[in-house]
């Protein structure tokens, strides 16, 4: 399932020379990345490759040393995680992070928490429509859900925001393939909406097969790039990702 | 939009509807005890409505948002000590006592708060216990607050006595309406979103430490003024009354009894404590501790949400048993 870029009117990342890490330690070595509205791109690595220290980076919750990140004319670099929500980039944090004594309407709610425009209900049918388990386990706290609906009530929780870049944090975690099969296709929903994704996964094979454009973190910096199904061509891709 | 959100329902987790009614209902009746002309009860009272506020101070923080403060003393020991202070400019009223408490008490949690407020768990609970701590010690040196001698207020003439009384239900009222306005509104929900996630908060643009910040010191605030008001009404102040450790332990264990995170938990948990410490300790003398202590271990075991789920239970032992292992009630 390659996704084409659909053409929107939401803005371009651009990363330049990033560099960040926590404390002394730093973990991105002059990441460079380029996102183009509306396409759907992978971000492969190992463990402990940094990749998800760049989706924190990305979202302000790790701290930049230097470089910029450009988010249509927004500087991203170093701002507060509420303006760069207000700008249109927003997470699905890694093993889901939901409130789990909340509801999943306290949960959807509470992505919609910057917002101060009155679309917020009719957002909140659109999640309901894209996601109808949830309307069925709606009054339920989050944390007595499955994992498979928990991974929903997170992605609904960060549309709730109105993303125009949707950053995913290793979806697959933990989730047996027929859900993370289903998951997908609910992003491709979410993409043909003209939402911008940028992926970030252990599984590679799902990853490449999905996206249409990939990145290979290695120990901190970018190592390859390019079309997806290329990447999932490349030999060495093959050795050191997918085992064949 | 606040309104808005409400509409959806994302209007409030104030614990159960009829536990605040309850609460409203007994705060109605206590309006009238002075007309019974018992000192006793009133004084008696009078400290159970001061409890109330406290824990309300600390239930803001804790029970909102999380974060335990072992601490909150301090606040009270700020508010008493400004009343303390105008009286010595013989400033003798608790129209000027209560609003400089309340601006000395934010002021000084926005101060510490910043920082502490950085540091998360246990590692946060330490540290205002070490405020606490050096608060005391603070005030049993600075020649301003008297040292360890304390200052003494101006004597409280006999027909003013039920003043303090009205005065402190007043504060424990505004402390259960703003706790309960508080929880309902979007401010509320940045502070369980705290609790229950904090990353996730964040991620979603809640900044934590702002939120943080402003639950440490609206619980201040409401701390101070119970002490603001128990200054003058005491007469004296010194630095083992204003940052006394029972005042630092109650309001924490009050509000664990009655309900953490709950509108109506530290008011109902002040309520039973204080009645059963007083009852405890007249008919126990010598070990009402170890009852005391009992109580609060089986209470906990059991019923971890507080009282306050009790009083919102229909069904009986079935829908407990059914929750306990559904929802650990």
């Amino acid at each position: 399932m390659n996704l084409e870029a659909t053409p929107t009117g939401s803005a371009s990342l651009t990363v330049r020379d990033l560099r960040a890490g926590y404390g002394d330690v730093r973990v991105l070595w002059d990441v460079s990345l380029e996102i183009e509205p509306g396409e759907v791109v992978a971000l492969v690595g190992s463990n402990g490759a940094g990749k998800s220290t760049l989706l924190g980076a990305l979202s302000g919750i790790v701290s930049v040393e230097s470089g910029s990140i450009l988010f249509g004319d927004v500087e991203l670099a170093g701002a507060a995680t509420d303006r760069i929500v207000h700008a249109g980039v927003v997470q699905v944090p890694q093993g889901r992070r939901l409130f789990g004594g909340l509801s999943v309407r306290e949960n959807l709610l509470m992505g919609a928490y910057l917002r101060t425009d009155r679309e917020v209900h009719a957002d909140l049918e659109r999640c309901l429509a894209l996601l109808p388990r949830l309307r069925e386990r709606y009054e339920f706290p989050a944390g007595r859900l499955s994992g498979g609906e928990q991974q929903q009530v997170a992605i609904a929780r960060a549309l709730m925001a109105r993303p125009k870049l949707l950053l995913i944090d290793e979806m697959s975690l933990g989730l047996a393939p027929v859900l993370v099969d289903q998951l997908l296709g609910i992003l491709a929903q979410i993409h043909a909406q003209g939402v911008t994704i940028l992926m970030v996964e252990q599984d590679v094979q799902t990853a490449l097969e999905f996206a249409g454009r990939a990145y290979v973190l290695e120990t901190g910096r970018i190592v390859k790039s390019g079309p997806a199904a290329e990447l999932l061509d490349d030999p060495s891709i093959k050795r050191a990702y997918l085992g064949i | 939009m606040n309104r808005l959100l409400r509409g959806l329902g994302l209007g409030g987790i104030t614990g159960s509807p009829q536990a605040f009614a309850v609460s409203l209902g007994i705060m109605a009746l206590l309006l009238a005890l002075p007309a019974l002309h018992n000192g006793y009860l009133e004084l008696t009272f009078r400290n159970i409505l001061m409890f109330a506020a406290m824990s309300y101070g600390w239930n803001l923080l804790g029970g909102y948002t999380g974060y335990v403060s072992f601490g909150n003393v301090v606040f009270f020991g700020i508010g008493a000590y400004c009343s303390a202070v105008l009286s010595a400019h013989h400033v003798d009223s608790l129209l000027a006592d209560v609003p400089v408490a309340l601006v000395c008490a934010a002021l000084f949690a926005i101060v510490v708060g910043v920082p502490i407020l950085r540091l998360r768990g246990h590692y946060f609970g330490i540290a205002t216990l070490g405020i606490a701590l050096a608060a005391a010690d603070l005030a049993n040196n600075l020649d301003v607050l008297g040292g360890s001698g304390g200052l003494a207020l101006k004597q409280v003439p006999q027909e003013q006595f039920s003043l303090y009384y009205y005065a402190m239900w007043a504060v424990a009222l505004a402390c259960m309406l703003g706790t309960f306005a508080i929880a309902r509104s979007k401010l509320g929900y940045a502070f369980v979103a705290i609790r229950e996630n904090e990353d996730a908060a964040q991620v979603l643009g809640v900044w934590p430490t702002r939120y943080k910040v402003t639950a440490y010191a609206l619980g201040a605030m409401m701390t101070a003024a119970a002490g603001a008001v128990y200054a003058p009404a005491n007469g004296f102040v010194d630095p083992s009354i204003a940052f006394a450790v029972d005042d630092n332990v109650f309001p924490i264990v009050m509000s664990i009894l009655g309900g953490m995170g709950t509108a109506a938990g530290p008011f109902i948990g002040a309520l039973l404590l204080a009645g059963l410490n007083e009852i405890l300790q007249s008919q126990f003398v010598k070990i009402h501790s170890l009852f005391f202590g009992a109580i609060i271990v089986l209470v906990v075991l059991f019923l971890p949400r507080g009282i306050v789920y009790l009083i919102g239970l229909r069904g009986g032992m079935r829908r407990y048993l059914a929750d306990r292992a559904a929802f650990r009630v």
